[in-house]
């Protein structure tokens, strides 16, 4: 039955191969790459237009700029305010939005094909013209600092921003991708508009497109409208090598909020290149930790004993870095027996020992997930996006399901060990102030106001 | 509607199909081609079937992915509750995954995950909706897995005690710790209060503690039977042997004979009617740094003409960031919120029509409130014309598009409609409807319904004291 199993799922993995591939084309558009995947069922597009930088070439003290440029490209141009522009292209009913990471970014947009010419032409004129006019930036950075104020009542969010900047201190990518409170107030109208003038003629794009053929006419946009070829030569954010020096012991963090009878908790490991990779080793190891209704902490931290409603474990990379992750909640008389579960568990995998049905079940779990992977073409395209960035070849997402089916159970072991040593990763708490009591428990705890990571 | 049933309100043609399957080109025969939407043609070819026990099935075939999504919807939900039994249709939610007579405690689970699916469940109070997306060959299994926990389920103790606190930490995730899961509680509570809509679909903790698995059992007799039931299958799914295996499965279930009568009385008009008028203003202390706020209005049921209006007239006032209120009150040249938004919240036989938002630091909630009752009084003539209709419809269309791209969201339309309103093709009178809506029409309501002295503003704040 299982060798069944192995085939089956095999030959699906090589027909989807074969017909995924047939949907993607590049393109040449005058010295521009585009990526176009072929989708007939609607009248309808998706693309976006990838930037070879992203939040690591902000300004020291003006963190988020490149995110605040593209968030603020619909504040204003000569011609039009920001209603105007808005209205314009809600009107046609576009979804418009901007990405930042710390290495590359995107701005995506989506609507009708009807109305694909009209609206491309729009955001090329908002990145050709936008003016930053200083009352409208100051009433929507006014806005985003309200926003992240508020993010103290909202302990799940406040604990994941947290956690992904006290798990990476000290290094570039520590740095929230739109900033912090005081960066924002840094920023200008003068700074957007340097901004915006390196991404349009210094750094390369491309161009990641799906949709039926007709949406290939939008070249002519790209190319005059917003004048981008010729992107070869363009500058592309070299790849770094970073280096993470060892912690003695787990290092913990409580944020304390008032009147909070829940804990959330979250790990956080920053990862180098080396550590996440081979890709398929480091999904599987957190997939059998922390993912779907039978993972490991899900089992013994919900299951049995019911100390929380959701738990999940997470390591992801991007070109040069990448971060791993556990995530749950629970009351706060039940923290200290949360916190020894989860450093049980982790423990136990670390060692070996790993349920081999359980472990085989996740496995084939993981590979029958393969097609559901291209079940939305904007999906399948930011695989690809993703992929290229990293500098991989696509083949590596067809062969997926394949070399996941070929892990051995010491590798799961030993890639515990690189993504959720104990002893390597930050814990945040946000909750009560109460609970400095119980995590001492684990080891020296640090206390952190909440705007200390706004 | 409510929005999300709205954005589930769209057109496929003839199929879901992935991406990297055989996609048929558009204007083919069952594709959509629409320029707007009076000119949507819908062809979805679906199978319905209804077996003697009165479950219906409703099946569609998309081959172009080896995958299928399983929706069920049961017409039971937090409105069958009685007095001190709050919470217990979502507490049996979470029970219908811990064992049934023939698949014991974590099959159900490892059944899916080691597949490579995913699942999941929400109950409102209206319904209880399970969903599965699985890879195919498991579809035979699956079907008899579901019928199997329709029949009976276990409700070993031990898995009961469990799952109780994992409610109660639900509980405090969404409510007790969110202040705007505190508020939007608090504004169902006065909106529909004295109906079937008053209570709390999760529960109040004292409910949920003294809730009993000889409780839940009946529950489960009496409402999870096949004519309560409503299933759809969209994918990569061969008609004839998957309507034969549903027939083999769920045939030897018995229907609850008694349902019929049960619901009668359940379902009378009169008791959601509104009891009194609400309390003009509410205060409650939460956790907020900034006063949220918000201003609710008597809503229209599910499937009314005027709850369409209401949507239209909720898009214009506060979706996207030219509406109206976003630019009055958070883009504009004097902004007082960091948020607003409009929402239209239809149930099955009542409904809440309100706006919502975050004030700014420097903005005074006394001040604020004065000017927003000011300003609904004048809206209907400012913000309403011909081009924010057209706007309106245009988001619609696209929304629509985009929520057919997968086999989820075509079993999710399909089956909210079959389950609703008793036939899934309702969708047809529901697009024309929208596209017939006039710009007169859209003011009249926006009238009627800021017009109302039965309003009531609910407020959430740090700075508010706390109930002694």
């Amino acid at each position: 039955m299982k060798t069944f199993l192995l085939i089956l799922l095999i030959t699906t993995s090589m027909n989807l191969e074969l017909r995924a591939q047939e949907n993607i084309k590049r393109f040449d558009w005058d010295g521009m790459e585009v990526v176009w995947l072929q989708d007939e069922r609607f009248p309808t597009y998706a693309l976006s237009i990838y930037f070879a930088d992203g939040a690591l070439a902000d300004h020291p003290q003006r963190r988020g700029e490149t995110a605040a440029t593209l968030n603020l490209l619909t504040a204003g141009t000569r011609r039009f305010d920001h209603r105007a522009i808005a209205e314009n292209l809600e009107f046609y009913g576009a979804s418009y939005a901007p990405y930042v990471t710390h290495e590359y970014s995107t701005y995506s947009i989506s609507g009708l094909t009807k109305d694909l010419i009209p609206t491309v032409k729009k955001i090329c004129h908002l990145f050709a013209d936008a003016s930053f006019p200083e009352p409208q930036v100051n009433i929507e950075k006014n806005r985003a600092i309200e926003s992240l104020t508020s993010l103290v009542s909202d302990h799940g969010s406040l604990a994941s921003r947290a956690i992904r900047e006290l798990s990476m201190a000290g290094s570039a990518y520590g740095v929230p991708v739109s900033g912090k409170i005081a960066d924002m107030k840094r920023i200008q109208p003068t700074h957007l508009s340097q901004k915006l003038s390196y991404l349009n003629e210094k750094v390369q794009k491309r161009i990641y497109l799906t949709g039926p053929e007709s949406v290939l006419a939008v070249q002519r946009v790209f190319n005059e409208e917003c004048g981008w070829k010729n992107q070869k030569d363009l500058y592309v954010r070299a790849g770094v090598e970073i280096k993470i020096e060892p912690q003695d012991k787990l290092k913990i963090i409580l944020i304390p909020v008032p009147n909070a009878n829940q804990a959330q908790v979250r790990f956080g490991r920053f990862l180098t290149k080396s550590m996440t990779s081979p890709d398929e080793v480091v999904t599987l190891t957190s997939d059998h930790l922390g993912s779907g209704f039978t993972s490991v902490l899900m089992t013994e931290l919900r299951t049995k004993r019911g100390l929380t409603y959701s738990t999940g474990a997470f390591a992801a990379a991007q070109r040069d870095y990448g971060r791993s992750g556990i995530s749950t909640s629970t009351k706060n008389e039940n923290l200290a027996e949360l916190l020894n579960v989860i450093k049980a568990s982790l423990k136990e995998m670390s060692e070996g020992k790993i349920n081999t049905d359980h472990l085989a079940r996740t496995q084939k779990g993981l590979a029958g997930s393969y097609p559901f992977r291209f079940e939305s073409s904007m999906n399948y395209l930011s695989q690809i996006l993703l992929l290229d960035h990293q500098g991989r070849d696509l083949s590596e997402l067809y062969k997926f399901q394949e070399r996941v089916l070929k892990i051995k159970q010491d590798e799961v072991q030993r890639m515990t060990t690189n993504l959720f040593d104990w002893d390597q990763m930050v814990l945040v708490v946000v909750g009560d102030k109460s609970l400095e009591k119980t995590l001492k428990e684990f080891g020296p705890v640090q206390v952190m106001r909440p705007d200390s990571v706004l | 509607m409510n929005k999300k049933f709205l954005l589930s309100i769209i057109l496929l043609g003839t199929l879901v199909s992935g991406c990297a399957g055989n996609q048929k080109k558009s204007g083919e025969a069952g594709t959509p081609d629409a320029k707007d939407l009076a000119s949507l043609e819908l062809k979805l070819p679906v199978e319905r079937i209804v077996l003697p026990n009165g479950l219906r099935v409703l099946l569609m075939s998309n081959p172009s992915l080896p995958i299928y999504s399983y929706y069920t919807f049961y017409d039971v939900g937090g409105r069958y509750e009685g007095p001190g039994t709050t919470g217990a249709t979502h507490f049996l939610e979470h029970m219908m995954f811990k064992g049934s007579q023939n698949y014991g405690p974590g099959f159900f689970d490892q059944f899916v995950d080691s597949n490579g699916g995913s699942n999941n469940a929400y109950t409102s109070f209206d319904s209880t909706v399970y969903y599965q997306n699985m890879p195919k060959e498991t579809l035979e299994e699956m079907i008899k897995i579901e019928a199997d926990r329709m029949n009976s389920i276990l409700l070993i103790p031990l898995a009961f005690e469990s799952e109780r606190k994992v409610i109660l930490e639900e509980r405090k995730m969404r409510y007790e710790n969110s202040p705007r899961g505190q508020m939007f509680q608090a504004l169902t509570q006065e909106v529909f209060a004295g109906t079937p809509y008053g209570g709390s679909v999760i529960g109040s903790e004292e409910d949920i503690l003294g809730l009993n698995r000889e409780r839940m059992l009946e529950f489960h007799k009496t409402f999870y039977s096949p004519n309560n039931a409503v299933i759809v299958i969209i994918g990569d799914i061969d008609l004839g042997k998957t309507s034969q295996w549903i027939r083999r499965a769920f045939t030897p279930l018995s229907k609850n004979e008694k349902l019929a009568e049960l619901k009668t009385d359940y379902n009378r008009e009169e008791v959601y009617r509104p009891k009194a008028k609400m309390n003009p203003e509410m205060r409650l202390h939460g956790e907020s740094p900034r006063p949220i706020f918000a201003l609710a209005y008597r809503g229209e049921k599910l499937g009314a003409r005027r709850a369409y209006v209401m949507d239209i007239l909720a898009s214009i006032l506060g979706s996207g960031e030219s509406s109206y209120f976003h630019q009055n009150y958070v883009s504009g040249a004097k902004p007082q919120l960091s948020s607003v938004g409009v929402a239209n919240y239809n149930l099955k036989y009542n409904g809440v029509f309100f706006v919502t938002g975050e004030l700014l630091e420097k903005t005074s909630l006394p001040k604020f409130k004065q000017t927003l009752m000011k300003d609904v009084s004048e809206v209907c003539i400012k913000a309403i014309d011909e081009r924010s209709l057209q706007k309106t419809k245009n988001q619609y269309l696209v929304s629509y598009y985009n929520e057919l791209q997968t086999n989820a969201g075509v079993a999710s339309f399909l089956g909210q409609r079959e389950s609703f309103f008793g036939d899934y093709m309702t969708y047809k009178d529901e697009l024309k409807t929208y596209n017939s809506i006039t710009l007169a029409e859209v003011q009249v309501v926006c009238r009627e319904v800021f017009g109302s002295d039965d309003n009531f503003f609910l407020s959430v704040w740090e700075k508010h004291p706390k109930k002694s």
